[in-house]
């Protein structure tokens, strides 16, 4: 046996003289990205200094930003708005993720999962549900109220078409944001911290108050930050809300400007300071969690300690069926209800169920099936294009194959920085013009949401990459593969399901853009959120929620499938690291 | 000429130099430790050879011609080399089949050889039996024979490992240790084996390089590393050791500061100025009367610390001059603590250092 | 430069007048078997348009019967979209649309100016058209037309209760009753919004926007919300779509007010650019034709300017209310003003 292994060295046959790719693909991806995320910023700063009436240089918009009142105002009431937002969420999310994390309450498996599953639901659609519930003459729950107290038709319960109703209705789909960030927190605190302090004498709620929840305050502030951030940027909700109430938030109002006639300069110059505030929350956001020693990382020590409720688990059921109900049961509920009956108002009898609004939007209403096309296709394009990119790029910064690569890490996370509708307005300045003719093709949506997405699912495919350890990737190199193909051999399956979820991550919030869409969608680039936020201006509730229903089951379906693609080794894929 | 050759070789990340122009000689069929605690550089030059890490000057040169320098880097996949990881960094998709024919499929080997090679090199493995299992399901010892075999079946120029080992627990790294150099005995790879762990070294190496801060200390024999230490670092990192520092007396001899003579039957030392002796733990004599034999060599102290350890006691004895002595002495030998002692140094185990 | 050009597509569209070019109206033409070969073989038609989407829908699906082989694209959005997106189109070179229709008729007094469209006259329209509801050059003509109207829910408001006048509306007994369309946003309020302001001046709207009027944006959305029974009351709104509830049976009824109603003309014309010309140009003879303008009253309830469409009896006839015509030329200078004072009165 010792003699014929001994015989000769094996050299990897046939291999041609590799060529290392790092630097063409470093050159690459940086233009690549430069051009994603620069241009737009540039062009937007190029023209919030022109005059909106005729050539040359002005400062006339940067005035117009202090001294005109209907632009502070929606400065105002959007921050305003936003800021309760941040507040109601973290008010409603951490009691449901302690529930959750950290007690016996039953089912607890299942709420994480539909709270999870309401990140699908496009806050716009959430907004129009709201609508049919909540209007205050023909929403649903004021039409019960009337007729279970027998009041008059001018009283109602509530009224989604005011400042408070677009808070609640915005914090209903941006609370997951909370919930997620504080339950995975409270998931980490270690047992033995609290353990300590029982020890000591500490009882139950003492502990809760004096160690757990300082804990995870940094969870509960990032997470506040991002739902505050979310609310800011938010076009689809205000303008359906906030326009029947009589306000505009700055998104509508940026909107507003692109009106005949035009004033882009003026929207330019009213989208600057958005970013500039998204900027600052994002670094408030990454400092707080960024502060060593008080956030808790890594905690090994066991599973975390149960608290059991006793006599308390009923109220806690309540609350938390409550706040399910509202977030996701309720809202479903109304888009199916309005999905199969004539007009909002109906009540659900044989008589008034039908299927019209379904005949409409899939046989008689001539831009569905285009709308269908585009968006799939355009979430397909995406997804894949996002994927691939982080991937390789996340590749570069995380083995720091090339010097420098930390810099392609910065302009992947940047547009995170950019709130839809800005980038909306930046995209159409740099592309819609006779050299580059983007405008009005599916390419400059593609631009629009890989520039939205690249940073969710870089981050995704960067956290991916750290778990798996380097050594995997150097044994195959040693072993006589090149980079390429270790990539391919080895990095790419153990990457599969992380890849699959980014993917799928991507997918699902590019079908439900809006914000940027908005402005840079045409008659042939038709999208499904478009041709929603369309049928809402003409007050279609009914083809509406079947369109949501479409979009929603596609959606899931998508999810679905992506995630039944023929695994490899199964359960066999622990990673050690 | 030397098979594997490292020639002023150098590395450093921005300001901070972590290899120092190290020059090294390996022959064919050699098992060289690199040997030195976390942080000395010995991980940097193993990195170096497989072509992870371009050097910033120097040459690495293989059978003569070269792999790495200033201006070029073979890649890893062309060094036909093999490594061992500290965390085996076995792929969690493939099987331990899939794992070991990996390399040889990229070799294009027809299937009937790449399955013929991989049974035989899993049967010298004892992996046979688990060839259809994954990494997950098996122990640490036999993941780490499974790293072993996926190294050894492409029949690599070269064999790294990279302080393979630590992960185990102490029995089976002792068992293992030993099958490494059965292995070594029977494939006779020429080996870079990288350790902080002297007795692994020991066991393995054919040649063993100490290295600290960037540098190599001392290449040499097992023998020679253990019994002949140039430097006070090698003479410490390797087996315990009382460092007695002094001047340079008449001949041989080093006078340390409570006045304690000490002839020295190996070693130099320094022309002038401080110089040192090194004297291993068990080399020491320990006795309650004065010995009568020698008159150079011998001290008297005062016992600090005993401790019974089952086979021998181990003592702390602060002698004149203040400094503290190591020493172990048989189980019968019970001095109490505070009591007087004498120490005895016999010349011949004393080594003196020139630094 | 492009940069130049786009801005002076974009930025200066109301302003920079370009000279328009004066001719003669051209032969008016009839549907004849080459045209519609030649339709056939482009296949396809593209209309813009604000009319409500069912209404456009039906018309096309009439068009595809009529003409089967030609597929009709409806992009439906508020006249103000319309133009804005064909703005934004034309200014980087795209060109989408063979046929456009929008309510709001300074449009098209713009787009001739700017020399998008293809003078075109159908036999139909030569002959049956009042003269002063067609462009003279044969560059467009009055598609359809209807009033902005108020109208309200006879269950949740007695016929006694119900307004009479304009001045009615700013009766403490409707605050928080009303729906109210955009100017913004739709032709026909901006259009609507003018002739009032004109009739009752400003200070009427100031008034208006303090009784907490709910703001939607189409005109089409009022009469829908009154379907809905969301509000009792709506201030303007298109008659047409509140012909079809009264028709679905929705107890809604149409007040004409003493002081006048407005009217809007929904004008249509083929663009020059239009990528399926002959397509075009059968579909734009196509809406003339009797059967589709009677169709538009019949199901649209749109008012129709061919002498032979036949009303529904219920509906009162044209002739029998007193209408407020608006003149585009006067009013094209006033939309940033009309736009700026809304935005003060109403809030958005």
């Amino acid at each position: 046996m010792t003699s014929d292994i001994q015989v000769q060295a094996l050299p990897v046959q046939g291999r041609r003289r590799s060529i290392d790719f790092s630097w063409p693909t470093f050159a690459l991806l940086t233009l690549v990205l430069s051009v994603l995320v620069l241009l737009p910023l540039f062009w937007l700063v190029y023209y919030s200094f022109r005059s909106d009436t005729g050539a040359g240089a002005t400062f006339a918009n940067y005035i117009a930003l202090v001294a005109d009142p209907t632009l502070l105002r929606a400065y105002g009431l959007a921050i305003g708005m936003a800021l309760a937002v941040g507040v109601l969420a973290c008010i409603i999310a951490t009691p449901m993720a302690w529930l959750v994390a950290r007690t016996d309450l039953p089912g607890r498996r299942t709420i994480r999962m539909l709270v999870t599953a309401s990140f699908v639901t496009p806050p716009f659609l959430g907004a129009i549900a709201y609508e049919i519930l909540a209007a205050p003459n023909s929403g649903i729950v004021n039409i019960m109220y009337r007729s279970v107290f027998g009041l008059e038709a001018s009283e109602y319960l509530v009224n989604i078409y005011t400042f408070s109703g677009l808070v609640f209705a915005i914090a209903c789909f941006t609370f997951p944001y909370v919930f997620t960030l504080v339950a995975n927190a409270l998931d980490k605190v270690p047992s033995d911290l609290e353990d300590a302090s029982s020890i000591l004498g500490g009882k139950s709620m003492t502990t809760l108050r004096k160690v757990t929840i300082p804990l995870v305050l940094p969870a509960m502030l990032a997470g506040t930050l991002i739902a505050i951030l979310q609310a800011l940027t938010m076009f689809g909700s205000p303008a359906i809300l906030a326009l029947p109430a009589g306000f505009h938030v700055i998104t509508t109002k940026i909107w507003s400007l692109f009106q005949f006639p035009p004033r882009l300069g003026l929207a330019a110059a009213a989208a600057l300071p958005l970013l500039i505030i998204t900027v600052i929350l994002l670094r408030a956001q990454k400092s707080i969690l960024g502060r060593k020693g008080y956030t808790v990382l890594g905690g090994k020590s066991g599973t975390p300690r149960i608290t059991e409720l006793g006599p308390w688990k009923w109220p806690a059921i309540a609350f938390v069926f409550c706040v399910l109900s509202l977030t996701i049961i309720l809202p479903y509920l109304a888009i199916i209800k309005t999905a199969f009956t004539g007009t909002v108002g109906d009540p659900i009898n044989l008589s008034t169920l039908t299927l019209s609004h379904w005949r409409f939007v899939l046989f008689e209403f001539s831009a569905t099936q285009l709308a269908l096309r585009n968006t799939f296709l355009l979430g397909f394009l995406t997804a894949t294009a996002v994927t691939a990119i982080a991937l390789i790029v996340s590749y570069l910064v995380i083995r720091r194959s090339v010097p420098g690569s930390g810099f392609l890490g910065v302009l992947a996370t940047a547009p995170v920085a950019i709130p839809g509708i800005v980038l909306g307005v930046g995209l159409f300045l740099s592309y819609a013009n006779p050299t580059f003719q983007l405008y009005g093709t599916i390419w400059i949506l593609l631009i629009a949401f890989m520039t939205i997405e690249l940073p969710a699912g870089y981050q995704q495919m960067s956290s991916a990459f750290s778990g798996v350890h380097p050594e995997l990737e150097e044994a195959g190199r040693i072993v006589g593969a090149s980079r390429l193909r270790t990539l391919w051999d080895i990095t790419a399956p153990l990457l599969r399901t992380s890849v699959v979820a980014a993917w799928c991550f991507v997918f699902v919030g590019t079908i439900r853009e809006l914000s940027a869409t908005i402005l840079l969608t045409t008659a042939n680039t038709k999208l499904v959120s478009v041709i929603i936020y369309d049928l809402n201006e003409s007050g279609d509730l009914g083809a509406i929620c079947v369109l949501g229903i479409i979009l929603l089951a596609a959606s899931f379906a998508v999810v679905f499938i992506a995630n039944r693609v023929p695994v490899l080794g199964g359960s066999q894929m622990n990673t050690r690291g | 000429m030397a098979f594997l050759e490292l020639d002023g070789l150098t590395k450093s990340y921005g300001s901070l130099t972590v290899v120092k122009g190290v020059n090294l000689a390996v022959d064919k069929g050699k098992l060289v430790c690199l040997l030195g605690p976390s942080g000395c550089g010995k991980t940097t030059t193993l990195r170096l050879i497989a072509g992870f890490v371009p050097a910033n000057a120097g040459e690495i040169r293989v059978g003569g011609k070269t792999i790495s320098s200033a201006h070029s880097t073979v890649p890893p996949e062309g060094r036909n080399m093999s490594m061992i990881f500290q965390s085996y960094a076995l792929w969690p998709h493939m099987t331990v089949f899939e794992n070991v024919a990996y390399g040889l499929k990229l070799r294009r080997l027809p299937q009937s050889e790449v399955t013929k090679s991989v049974r035989t090199i899993l049967s010298a493995t004892q992996l046979l039996p688990l060839e259809n299992r994954y990494p997950g399901e098996l122990s640490g010892g036999q993941q780490q024979r499974v790293s072993l075999a996926r190294a050894l079946v492409i029949k690599p120029e070269i064999l790294l490992l990279d302080e393979p080992l630590s992960n185990l627990d102490a029995n089976l790294r002792e068992e293992m240790r030993f099958e490494i150099r059965r292995l070594h005995d029977e494939f006779r790879y020429t080996t870079v084996y990288v350790t902080h762990d002297q007795a692994e070294a020991m066991t393995t190496a054919d040649m063993i390089v100490v290295m600290n801060d960037g540098r190599i200390e001392q290449a040499g024999s097992p023998e020679d590393i253990y019994e002949r230490p140039e430097t006070e670092f090698v003479a410490r990192f390797i087996g315990g050791t009382n460092i007695l520092s002094g001047t340079r007396g008449d001949k041989d001899s080093v006078v340390g500061e409570g006045g304690l003579v000490l002839r020295c039957g190996s070693g130099s030392t320094a022309a002038s100025g401080k110089t040192a002796v090194s004297v291993r733990h068990h080399d020491i004599e320990l006795s309650s009367a004065k010995p009568k034999s020698a008159d150079t060599n011998v001290t008297v102290g005062t016992v600090t610390r005993q401790i019974y350890l089952g086979s021998h006691r181990d003592y702390l004895v602060s002698i004149a001059g203040g400094e503290t002595v190591r020493t172990v002495a048989p189980v019968n030998v019970a001095i109490p603590v505070g009591q007087e002692v004498w120490l005895h140094f016999p010349p011949e185990k004393c080594r003196a250092l020139a630094q | 430069m492009w940069k130049k050009a786009l801005s002076a597509a974009l930025l200066a569209t109301g302003l920079a007048a370009s000279p328009a070019a004066w001719a003669e109206a051209p032969a008016p033409y009839q549907i004849t078997p080459e045209l519609e070969a030649a339709a056939k073989a482009e296949g396809k038609v593209v209309f813009y348009t604000a009319t409500d989407v069912a209404v456009a829908e039906k018309l096309a699906e009439l068009f595809k019967s009529k003409y089967p082989g030609i597929a009709v694209q409806v992009e439906r959005a508020g006249s103000e979209r319309v133009f804005q997106r064909i703005g934004q189109e034309y200014s980087t070179g795209i060109y989408n649309a063979d046929v456009i229709e929008t309510s709001d008729a300074v449009h098209f007094e713009y787009f001739k100016r700017q020399g998008w469209l293809a003078p075109m006259v159908p036999q139909e329209v030569a002959d049956k058209w009042p003269a002063d509801e067609r462009d003279p050059d044969g560059n467009f003509a009055a598609y359809r037309a209807h009033l902005s109207v108020i109208a309200y829910r006879t269950d949740l408001m007695k016929d006694a209760d119900a307004p009479k006048t304009w001045e009615d509306l700013l009766d403490p007994r409707f605050k928080d009753k009303m729906v109210k369309a955009h100017p913004g946003y739709s032709g026909t309020v901006m259009t609507s919004t003018f002739v009032l302001s004109q009739l009752l001046g400003w200070d009427y709207f100031e008034k208006l926007g303090k009784q907490n009027i709910m703001q939607v944006q189409s005109s089409t959305e009022p009469p829908k919300k009154l379907a809905q029974g969301e509000r009792a009351l709506e201030v303007d709104g298109n008659e047409y779509n509140v012909f079809r509830l009264i028709d679905e049976g929705k107890p809604i009824k149409i007040v004409y007010p003493d002081e006048g109603t407005p009217l809007a003309v929904g004008n249509a014309a083929v663009l020059k650019q239009a990528p399926n010309p002959n397509a075009a140009k059968l579909f734009y003879a196509f809406l003339f034709s009797l059967d589709a303008q009677q169709l538009n009253s019949d199901f649209g309830g749109l008012r129709s300017f061919h002498p032979g469409v036949k009303e529904k009896a219920d509906r009162t006839p044209l002739s029998k209310i007193k209408i407020l015509h608006s003149d585009p030329e006067k009013l094209e200078p006033e939309i940033p003003t009309i736009k700026a004072n809304y935005e003060k009165y109403f809030g958005t």
